[in-house]
């Protein structure tokens, strides 16, 4: 009797456990349902199966997106081209697996990891176009022949990676094993070379897998890259009055109109970069293409117009384009205030040409000519470093500074920032010239290692 | 009644004079219509074997688009076709003899910039009505009712769809991949 008690109690105990640990929740998130209700083919519901349970993240991103919406799947964007390079080796196993849904041979599909410009043009052809033209698409290029860090090798091959080529895009390889070259690789560039021969990836502003109108709309898709001491037009748009107003009012601004019906003063009462670098506004169309607006280069070393801009001319005719930005201007501004905004934009970009860039610039040319600088290498002495944060950092917040009306760019981090750094690189180069005496070289400048020759793909 | 006789006979020999012309053009027209007789080039050669192990040869329809569907104006626009066949019939046989060499890529790329998007919308008319391809529907609004500047033609998405060296005849009803457009060929 006893012992039968015993045995019932071990039973209860038992059984309790069981329940107790069956009840308890696994510390997953929830998945987010998914009935095919709409003709998926087999293998794309495959996909979507077995990517609900092992990345319910992406899942949970792409069911919310507008492709979702559209019955755009997986396959629609990933599926392998004929003569495509960068097959998913490694994904292909996936189907053998009997422990994951769907994972079966017979849905079998080559499919590649890196999606392209060139993919998203199958159903947006004018806006991969627009973009192709643009310096993002192309900005590879442009900073292999603008800049001294990589033509001299002045930074490491990681430093590049993790910063450089982190925003300016890689140019993607494939391995001996082919695989895709870590070297280049996880990379959203706006200028990424791909390897179907597009530039630029969608998703530096478009993020994985949501690929949303509204996210792009939004300044902080921009600030990821447009920030810090070199080009911060991030920070000057939230010092302008456009950025204060978006921060004060973005709950009653739409994002998610559709193309085309983006109207200023009714979804947003001030613009954020996309209204006025891109998004259509009266009767200026919109465009993917970011430098088709503007009327400076207010990022180069000497200010010119776009079609001058040697790095990469941009085809446009700097009036016209000026003229569409006073369209966009227009739907809020009156005429005289538009005229009289643009006259301090054109004084600036004049006086750094005139009196900051030029006269260094020769200041420089003097010392190399006379041998008191050395060109070998760049950035080694100190003069050099100088000459390039004058252009380089405070004069480009100088004039985006003015020309995004944040005035504590415009004087303080700018121009301010331009008089000191100039009357400090001429007491310098001054003494140098007149007691003939070579500047220091720094001998020990570290990390100074990377390749400095220019990637084939693009000069080939 | 003379009269009607020398009517009578100046009809009998204007039939007896065009009815064998009609005919030997119509036959010569027939004839030089055919694939085959167009791999009768050498130049061309690889072409029609390519454009015969395509979909365009081999789908469940049955419907076979031979090379002159696509490559000259419809025979309807009757001046047109005539015009057209005979200039490049004869432009291929001076071209064999004193051209310089068949250049693949470049007869290629000219073949892309003279297609007329009307050409493909002969047979692919419904093109925006397409509720499982919602993508393609998006394009083809894009290629029919284009924004001004960005006219676009259907060879500049859908190129290599039939003249590409494949190892195997491809049936439209057993591919094993969903066919898409390879995105803009300029990108």
């Amino acid at each position: 009797m006893r012992r039968a008690l015993l045995t019932l109690t071990i039973v209860c105990l038992a059984v309790g456990m069981a329940a107790a640990s069956a009840l308890a929740q696994p510390n997953f998130a929830k998945v987010k349902e998914y009935r095919i209700e709409r003709s998926v083919p087999p293998e794309a519901q495959a996909c979507i199966e077995c990517h609900r349970a092992t990345t319910p993240g992406i899942f949970a991103d792409w069911a919310k997106s507008r492709h979702a919406n559209a019955n755009i799947t997986c396959l629609d964007c990933h599926l392998i081209q004929p003569g495509d390079q960068d097959i998913a080796q490694g994904h292909e196993k996936y189907y053998g697996r009997s422990d994951l849904p769907m994972g079966e041979a017979k849905y079998k599909m080559s499919i590649a990891s890196i999606v392209t410009p060139k993919d998203c043009s199958r159903c947006h052809p004018d806006e991969a176009t627009q973009y192709s033209k643009s310096k993002h698409a192309n900005t590879i290029e442009i900073m292999w022949k603008l800049d001294p860090w990589l033509n001299k090798g002045m930074n490491s091959d990681n430093e590049r990676k993790t910063g450089c080529f982190n925003c300016h895009g890689t140019v993607l390889a494939i391995d001996e094993n082919g695989k895709i070259d870590p070297s280049t690789w996880p990379n959203a560039g706006v200028g990424r070379l791909n390897l179907d021969g597009s530039k630029g990836s969608c998703t530096s502003c478009h993020t994985r897998h949501r690929f949303s109108v509204g996210e792009a709309r939004k300044p902080e898709a921009c600030d990821s890259c447009h920030l810090g001491p070199d080009h911060p037009q991030i920070e000057i748009f939230e010092e302008s009055k456009h950025g204060t107003i978006y921060h004060a009012y973005k709950d009653e601004y739409n994002f998610d109109s559709a193309g085309g019906t983006w109207t200023p003063g009714l979804d947003y009462r001030a613009p954020t970069c996309a209204a006025c670098h891109m998004s259509g506004s009266g009767k200026v169309m919109g465009t993917h293409d970011v430098t088709e607006r503007l009327s400076w280069e207010t990022q180069a070393p000497l200010t010119v117009r776009p079609q001058d801009f040697k790095p990469f001319p941009s085809g446009t005719d700097w009036q016209v384009e000026r003229d569409k930005m006073k369209n966009v201007c227009g739907s809020c501004h009156g005429e005289s205030w538009i005229e009289d905004f643009y006259q301090g934009f054109d004084n600036a970009v004049e006086e750094y040409n005139e009196v900051y860039f030029k006269p260094a610039n020769a200041k420089l040319t003097e010392l190399y000519e006379k041998g008191l600088l050395d060109k070998t290498k760049f950035f080694d002495e100190r003069l050099e470093v100088e000459f390039y944060e004058l252009w380089h950092h405070e004069g480009r917040r100088a004039r985006m500074g003015v020309m995004m009306m944040a005035p504590d760019y415009a004087w303080w981090h700018g121009f301010y920032e331009c008089k000191l750094r100039f009357a400090n690189f001429m007491e310098e180069s001054n003494h140098l010239i007149e007691n003939n005496e070579k500047a220091y070289v720094a001998k020990d400048f570290p990390n100074a290692t990377g390749d400095p020759t220019r990637p084939k793909a693009i000069f080939p | 009644m003379k009269k009607y006789i020398i009517a009578a006979i100046l009809i009998g020999i204007g039939v007896a004079i065009s009815f064998p012309l009609f005919s030997i053009s119509y036959y010569t027209m027939v004839r030089t219509s055919t694939p085959q007789f167009c791999a009768s080039c050498h130049e061309i050669k690889p072409a029609v074997v390519a454009w015969r192990s395509s979909t365009h040869t081999n789908n469940a329809t049955g419907v076979v688009v031979d090379c002159m569907d696509c490559h000259l104006p419809p025979p309807q626009d009757t001046f047109n076709f005539f015009f057209a066949k005979t200039t490049h019939g004869l432009k291929d046989v001076v071209a064999h003899f004193i051209g310089e060499e068949y250049d693949r890529q470049k007869a290629r790329e000219s073949a892309y910039a003279s297609f007329d998007n009307g050409v493909c919308q002969k047979c692919h008319r419904n093109l925006l009505y397409m509720p499982t391809q919602r993508g393609a529907m998006l394009a083809h609004r894009a290629v029919v009712y284009a924004r001004p500047g960005y006219e676009k033609k259907c060879v500049d998405c859908h190129y290599d769809l039939v003249h590409s060296d494949r190892g195997l005849v491809m049936f439209r009803q057993t591919r094993e991949v969903p066919y898409q457009a390879k995105g803009l060929r300029q990108l």
